[in-house]
């Protein structure tokens, strides 16, 4: 006969002095893995967030990256003019040649310098990338030094104030607007005009092409030819795979993740051992009781495991629940791809709250497995006589 | 029974606990003394004497942005530059490496190299075949066991940076550096296979001495102010500073978890060390009884927490030290981190939380026992 739950989950409450601080220790584990994982899965959402899945981006073969890539005018001259490529109404070609620039520019609070990056980019550039959004002041105009920065960078960097200007190369860049990338890799971008930026940094090539087919279809097609011509070094992908791509940055705080909870798990069963033996110890009696009542070994075992499990579980749920206000929070750091201080937002997801509940009932379960096998195996009649 | 044997036996009446109680102290510090070396080696980059003499100049733009290559002669004329060398990170694939390749490779001219590289200890024939064929590269010690690589062979890369593939003839192998993983090679095969653009990546300058170090790089600042190619110059101490800044909110991560961690020990001593306590008041009310007074008490209390912590301390920042002294940790970490090494201020660190964790986790079982009477304590049962 099985042990009625209430068993179980009255004693976790009863004794909630005595087992507070290894709920505790239970739950600051959770936390500190839901919240680094929470940082990988932001870097993951921002990169997975970025991109219009009808365009198409061009960059030099071998480039790992679109800041290290290189690709000459002939090259734009050429392929702009490709019948698979989408025209406006004004039978302008939806294409738009960028080049990336790394600019170290001043913090905020003072504490150094970063690398920001800065996209120049071609008239159909906006254009191209729906979601990016003006939220102040206005867009640059081409040929003047005006430079679009993020909104969220503004609140990193020094002098990214709508009408405050910052040296870059040999000129100072006037900060016309504010951009909103929606979550996405743009929301670490600075834009500026495309030719204006070669210039100032005396550049004869650019980064990338960005391109937008006529339809699906002229899509593949033009993947396809720009892979079989010889005369084009240049390799051509979706915008939003490329995109998916880039979470190299997000690798290593997913291990860090990972070894520290594993690490700290393991103080904690032994935390929730020494918890779990002394519950059992004040209670030998209680024990001995429900032996004699004809409740079985196994029967004691399964409700001292559950009563574990839900004390693990609560501090689970209290993990998750501290770790779940920092979503949203925005940070940085260096993206190992760009080299470029890359901005996105702690992002708990369901799933990482699933992935800390079990890692704590695992610990829960882990750490009340001796005591309770001990305490099933008392004797019952030493059991009864102990006071 | 003396006193001492008084409190070792009392404090080993139930093993098992104990032993938790103590691998679980262990189990944090260890933890802690990593994430300190970790951040370590994050944010404190390897100083050593050359770095106080060598000054990295680069683009004031970005270390990205090439410099021009005639701007050699203007700083080799600039008072208290010792020696200067081109030196341009090539960031080169691996053959055989998926993504990402842990040792750097920088173009520098040989000849000029020699000096800012005085630390590196390379056999004086390598060296000679090294300057004399521009195909051919020195590599680092690390890199080179690492691979298997010995002198003779060919290691070829996939430019990332650069739009050019690359195959360098290994002339030498260096060591006594502080990082002993890079690939140094001609700053001329570079520039051929790029079509002589007349750029490098920086420049590597050695200052006559460390007081002239600082004017320096002053005069290098200023003596390309106002000019195409503006330059920052740095000593390579700054240099690495710079990177550390790039982390941004990693740092703070990092030491925050850490507290966490602390956090989490202290509260898995001070329930530990209640439950022992409250265990055996009818006992201390017996000793009091017996004429025992309340200070005795205390330190037999305080010595026991006192010694379980430390105790945790020597087992987990002991192991931590232990274990990264044994264990080859570049080849672990993949080349992430080149020197993980505990300091002895990192395990004076643990000790003292050890210290302070022992006396946090005594006070609420001495006030406990503070407040009970003789009468009191005997009538309780546990």
């Amino acid at each position: 006969m099985a042990l009625p739950l209430r068993y179980s989950f009255r004693n976790v409450l009863i004794r909630w002095r005595s087992t507070f601080a290894t709920v505790l220790g239970i739950a600051l584990v959770v936390f500190v893995f839901v919240l680094l994982q929470s940082l990988a899965a932001g870097i993951e959402k921002s990169s997975g967030n970025t991109g219009d899945s009808r365009n198409i981006m061009i960059v030099r073969k071998g480039s790992t990256a679109e800041s290290a890539s290189l690709i000459s005018r002939e090259n734009l001259r050429e392929i702009q003019y490709f019948e698979e490529i989408a025209r406006n109404e004004r039978n302008e070609p939806l294409i738009s040649a960028d080049v990336l620039v790394l600019v170290s520019l001043p913090r905020i609070d003072g504490s150094g310098e970063a690398n920001v990056l800065l996209r120049g980019i071609s008239a159909r550039g906006v254009e191209l990338r729906p979601q990016v959004q003006l939220v102040a002041g206005r867009w640059f105009t081409p040929g003047k030094r005006e430079i679009v920065v993020s909104s969220r960078m503004a609140k990193r960097f020094a002098n990214f104030s709508l009408g405050q200007s910052f040296k870059a190369g040999t000129a100072s860049l006037t900060v016309v607007g504010w951009l909103d990338g929606g979550g996405s890799a743009f929301d670490s971008e600075c834009w500026m005009d495309a030719d204006e930026c070669r210039s100032l940094f005396e550049r004869d090539l650019y980064s990338s092409f960005l391109a937008r087919p006529v339809d699906e279809a002229a899509g593949a097609k033009l993947l396809a030819r720009i892979e079989a011509d010889r005369r084009f070094k240049l390799k051509a992908e979706k915008e939003v795979a490329y995109y998916q791509k880039q979470t190299m940055t997000a690798a290593p705080i997913k291990w860090l993740g990972g070894f520290l909870a594993i690490m700290m798990s393991v103080g904690a069963v032994f935390a929730a051992m020494n918890t779990m033996y002394a519950s059992i110890g004040a209670r030998t009696r209680e024990i001995g009781t429900l032996r004699v009542l004809g409740f079985r070994r196994r029967s004691v075992v399964a409700a001292l495991l559950i009563e574990g499990a839900l004390l693990a579980l609560i501090g689970g749920v209290a993990g998750c629940a501290i770790a779940y206000l920092w979503n949203g929070y925005t940070t940085a750091t260096m993206g190992f791809e760009t080299f470029s201080e890359i901005v996105f937002e702690f992002t708990v997801t369901p799933r990482l709250m699933g992935e800390g509940l079990i890692f704590a009932v695992i610990v829960g379960l882990m750490g009340s497995f001796l005591p309770s096998v001990r305490a099933s195996r008392l004797p019952v009649i030493n059991a009864l006589k102990s006071v | 029974m003396t006193i001492a044997g008084f409190i070792v036996r009392n404090a080993l009446r139930n093993k098992r606990r104990f032993l938790l109680s103590v691998s679980s102290v262990a189990m944090s510090l260890f933890l802690l003394v990593t994430l300190q070396v970790a951040l370590r080696e994050l944010t404190n980059p390897i100083n050593d004497e050359g770095s106080t003499l060598r000054i990295i100049v680069r683009n004031k733009v970005s270390l990205a942005q090439p410099l021009p290559a005639r701007q050699l002669p203007t700083i080799e004329r600039i008072p208290g530059v010792a020696a200067i060398t081109p030196f341009s990170y090539y960031g080169g694939l691996y053959k055989g490496d998926e993504k990402f390749t842990s040792f750097a490779q920088f173009a520098v001219d040989p000849a000029r190299a020699l000096d800012l590289l005085s630390d590196a200890r390379v056999p004086p024939e390598q060296m000679q075949a090294w300057i004399a064929d521009r195909t051919s590269a020195i590599v680092g010690k690390m890199t080179a066991d690492r691979y298997g690589l010995k002198v003779g062979d060919r290691m070829p890369f996939t430019g990332q940076i650069y739009p050019c593939d690359l195959e360098f003839k290994i002339a030498g192998i260096y060591q006594g550096t502080a990082d002993d993983r890079n690939v140094m090679f001609h700053q001329k095969y570079l520039d051929e296979a790029l079509g002589d653009p007349g750029t490098v990546g920086t420049w590597w300058v050695k200052a006559s001495s460390v007081e002239e170090a600082p004017l320096v790089t002053e005069r290098i600042n200023k003596a390309f102010a106002n000019t195409s190619a503006e330059v920052r110059a740095e000593t390579e101490r700054a240099f690495q500073l710079g990177f550390v800044s790039m982390w941004a909110n990693i740092k703070i991560l990092i030491g925050g978890i850490s507290m966490v961690v602390v956090f989490a020990l202290l509260l898995v001593t001070v329930s530990t060390m209640s439950m022992a306590i409250r265990e055996r008041f009818r006992e201390l009310a017996v000793l009091k009884a017996l004429g025992f007074r309340r200070r005795e008490l205390f330190a037999f209390i305080l010595a026991e927490s006192f010694g379980l912590a430390t105790l945790g301390a020597f087992f987990g920042a002991g192991g931590a030290w232990l274990l990264y002294r044994t264990l080859d940790m570049p080849k672990l970490t993949g080349g992430m981190f080149v020197v993980f090494e505990v300091t002895p201020q990192m395990l004076a660190l643990a000790f003292t939380i050890a210290a302070v964790l022992g006396l946090l986790s005594a006070v609420a079982p001495m006030i406990g026992v503070a407040r009970t009477s003789v009468v009191q304590g005997l009538k309780t049962l546990d």
